[in-house]
């Protein structure tokens, strides 16, 4: 597990995002990138029911990643996380009379996954009760831990394909003390998809989709 | 090593309805030694196993009916392995055709920030012990030979005693629902570790005041 | 037509020295087949050496006597005619049915090649000699005469010295490690990991580099049974890049011909007073120990992924940060760009 950013990327003016997806991986092929399969992010929210305590109930995420098929990671927004192994899945449904799944809140990314040099590239769909909400770009650089050292590198690299639209550093690394590297998991990258299912979540009017 | 190209799409779910089905008796520490020797010959012929669990039992209480149980175990010989979530439904031992208990069983392998994960979702620590023993094979049987202590300061399992002068002994099966055949190998099994243990179904519930 | 005579009357002469050959390869053959084995497995250590003696010597002999065999009946098939230039091959050219068997023309096409061989060969060795990157013990030719005397000495430092002076370089630097492990007898490999950026496993004899290999600071570098895995490459491009470099620093760090380190190796005595070991200083950690000893070559990639390349400005290319790191001023630039 390298270092990774995901980004949100706009639709491009007078296009659809298919439109704009596409225009994303023929640059990234112009680049010399290679497609290697497709891949997948997704996001259900619990949110605990008949609380009596009188702190306010606050949303559980349960994220799955492609990358790691047989773990799901489990989060509270800000709080402490958990990876576990897919029977989570399970257990939070016997957990039902306690935290509801909320089924219209599910979010999706899915899309293509490449492999450029030691970059892996994968640039997303997000949806959200089958209708599309915009584009996620996640780049990794496997090589390097330290997300402080190969930030200015990574960026080069995504203003390659992405032009001006280059995030900052994710706020993920910038909370974190200089050169404390990335654990081996994908808690970081997770978080980082949360962040940008949430932003995406928000811009629609509520109600008008989500029941 | 390269990554392997994902293709496959997120399993969501895991295993569905796996059911465990139950024994348990309990010798007295000094027939531990040929109750051993007798399991070593009726196992899987392996290397013998010995374990030291640390067991937090965690409940969450909803606004009516009973709380939600849940064990939280962490090796103490292992301490880097991941923790080992619990849970157990609700026993059912009415059924006389079956010789064995059947409950709904979920194995959760999880991180070690398990307990702070479970405070944060509301779950309350209810009780904890160490249990350390013996573990056996036999095909999908297996046999916990195990004793039971108090922890006698919160969190600290170092400083243990003893609940009592014998060991616990549990022979258990997961297996999908519905596969009661099953208990009927764990009673012939059962039945060769007469008149050293006597393996029975034991209805927890009323074992409860 | 005298010459097809009197290969007609040896003819009998010839397929004995051929099978008398045969025999030679195979005793011969037996022999190495049999140091290959080593010492059977019996009960007493002296009752297994005694054995594999005895059996090598049985051996040996099989050797001494085919060759004599093969000598005797060498001197029956007579000497080969000096008629032909190509010696009793050129009868072939003789055979008759050309079209059916081009042994001839082929063997003609052969000895071309193999001139063209012999004379590319001896053009790269010669050239290959004013580089002089040979760093083996086993020197062959003119320049083993002029090699200096220390140079055997340095395979046979205890091990005790070469620890010692792994450790002050490990000193050094606090933000290097250095792990010393010896796996196969004397010979030690270290493992050196550099800050949170990469792990390098170098293999020593004695204070000889032998090999090298770069991985990433998140590679595995132990094998599954646990012991330092020196052979895998790395997983990414950019540290296999970055192993292509360390190995030709090594080698362009270990020059013992080079007067200049040779007499600057001469002067610092604290370190030591082989070429080698300065070699050595210079690729672990001292770019230059003489001039400015914070500077080092390895060390310099704790910056590999930081810095950009100093010809083009950029920080990739071809999908690569600048791998290469100039071994005098130890700025960084692409692999394409340090010319």
């Amino acid at each position: 597990m390298g270092v990774t950013c995901v980004c949100q990327v706009p639709v491009a003016e007078g296009k659809s995002v298919q439109q704009t997806v596409d225009m994303l991986h023929k640059k990234l092929e112009q680049l010399g990138a290679v497609k290697q399969g497709s891949f997948c992010v997704d996001c259900e929210t619990y949110h605990a029911t008949g609380n009596s305590s009188s702190q306010p109930s606050k949303l559980l995420y349960v994220m799955h990643n492609s990358e790691t098929p047989l773990s799901c990671l489990a989060l509270f927004e800000g709080g402490p996380c958990l990876i576990a192994d897919a029977n989570f899945d399970v257990l939070m449904v016997k957990l039902k009379s306690h935290f509801q799944n909320a089924k219209g809140h599910k979010v999706e990314s899915r899309g293509s996954r490449y492999r450029y040099c030691d970059f892996l590239i994968k640039v997303g769909t997000v949806t959200m009760s089958s209708s599309a909400r915009g584009i996620s770009v996640e780049v990794e650089y496997c090589p390097c831990v330290v997300p402080g050292d190969c930030w200015n590198l990574m960026k080069e690299f995504m203003q390659s394909f992405l032009g001006p639209s280059v995030p900052e550093l994710p706020s993920v690394f910038a909370a974190k003390p200089e050169g404390l590297f990335a654990p081996a998991d994908c808690v970081d990258t997770m978080t980082q998809y949360l962040e940008l299912f949430n932003k995406l979540r928000k811009l629609q009017i509520p109600g008008s989709n989500v029941r | 090593m390269e990554a392997p190209p994902v293709t496959v799409m997120p399993v969501t779910g895991g295993t569905i309805n796996m059911m465990e089905y139950l024994l348990q008796g309990s010798v007295l520490d000094q027939a531990l030694e040929s109750l051993l020797h007798r399991l070593r010959g009726l196992c899987d012929n392996m290397e013998p196993e010995t374990f030291t669990d640390h067991e937090l039992v965690y409940l969450l209480k909803g606004q009516q009916g009973n709380p939600f149980i849940l064990r939280a175990r962490r090796s103490l010989s292992h301490p880097t392995a991941p923790w080992h979530l619990r849970y157990l439904g609700q026993s059912e031992v009415g059924d006389k055709s079956r010789h064995a208990l059947v409950r709904n069983c979920v194995d959760v392998a999880a991180s070690h920030s398990l307990p702070e994960f479970l405070n944060e979702m509301g779950f309350r620590m209810d009780h904890e012990f160490v249990s350390n023993g013996h573990i056996f094979r036999k095909g999908a049987m297996k046999i916990v030979v195990s004793k039971l202590s108090r922890i006698l300061v919160p969190g600290n399992t170092e400083n243990t005693e003893h609940l009592s002068l014998s060991y616990l002994v549990e022979l258990s099966v997961l297996a999908p629902a519905g596969q009661d055949t099953v208990s009927e190998d764990m009673r012939s099994f059962a039945e060769q570790l007469k008149p050293l243990v006597h393996l029975e179904k034991i209805d927890p519930s009323k074992q409860r005041h | 037509m005298a010459d097809v005579v009197n290969v007609g009357v040896n003819l009998d002469a010839f397929s004995h020295a051929i099978s008398g050959i045969q025999a030679l390869r195979s005793s011969v053959s037996r022999v190495f087949e049999f140091l290959k084995d080593g010492m059977k497995n019996r009960e007493t250590l002296e009752g297994r050496e005694k054995q594999f003696i005895s059996e090598f010597q049985e051996n040996l002999q099989a050797v001494n006597r085919d060759l004599n065999e093969l000598e005797r009946l060498s001197g029956l098939v007579g000497r080969p005619s000096e008629s032909h230039p190509l010696h009793n091959s050129g009868l072939l050219s003789l055979d008759p049915v050309q079209d059916k068997t081009p042994l001839y023309s082929q063997l003609l096409q052969a000895y071309k090649w193999s001139n063209k061989l012999q004379y590319h060969a001896s053009l790269a060795s010669s050239l290959l000699n004013q580089q002089s990157l040979k760093r083996s013990a086993n020197q062959m030719g003119a320049s083993a005469k002029r090699r200096p005397k220390v140079q055997p000495s340095t395979l046979v430092l205890p091990p005790q010295y070469v620890d010692d002076v792994i450790s002050r370089i490990g000193r050094l630097f606090p933000d290097m490690t250095i792990e010393l492990f010896r796996p196969n007898g004397t010979s030690a490999v270290l493992l050196v990991t550099l800050g949170k950026v990469l792990k390098a496993i170098v293999v020593m004899r004695s204070l000889f580099i032998d090999r090298t290999i770069v991985r990433g600071f998140n590679e595995n570098v132990y094998n599954e049974d646990g012991k330092l895995d020196i052979w895998t490459k790395s997983q990414y491009q950019v540290f296999q890049k970055v192993t292509d470099h360390a190995t030709t620093a090594l080698l362009h760090y270990q020059l013992p011909q080079m007067p200049d380190v040779v007499v600057r190796s001469f002067m610092v005595r604290v370190i030591g007073h082989q070429s080698n070991l300065i070699a050595l200083c210079r690729c672990l950690s001292i770019s230059d120990p003489f001039v400015s000893p914070s500077q080092t070559w390895l060390r310099s990639y704790i910056k590999l992924f930081q810095s950009s390349c100093q010809r083009c400005g950029r920080f990739l290319q071809d999908g690569l940060p600048p791998t290469w790191r100039d071994f005098r001023t130890l700025e960084a630039f692409h692999d394409t760009c340090r010319m």
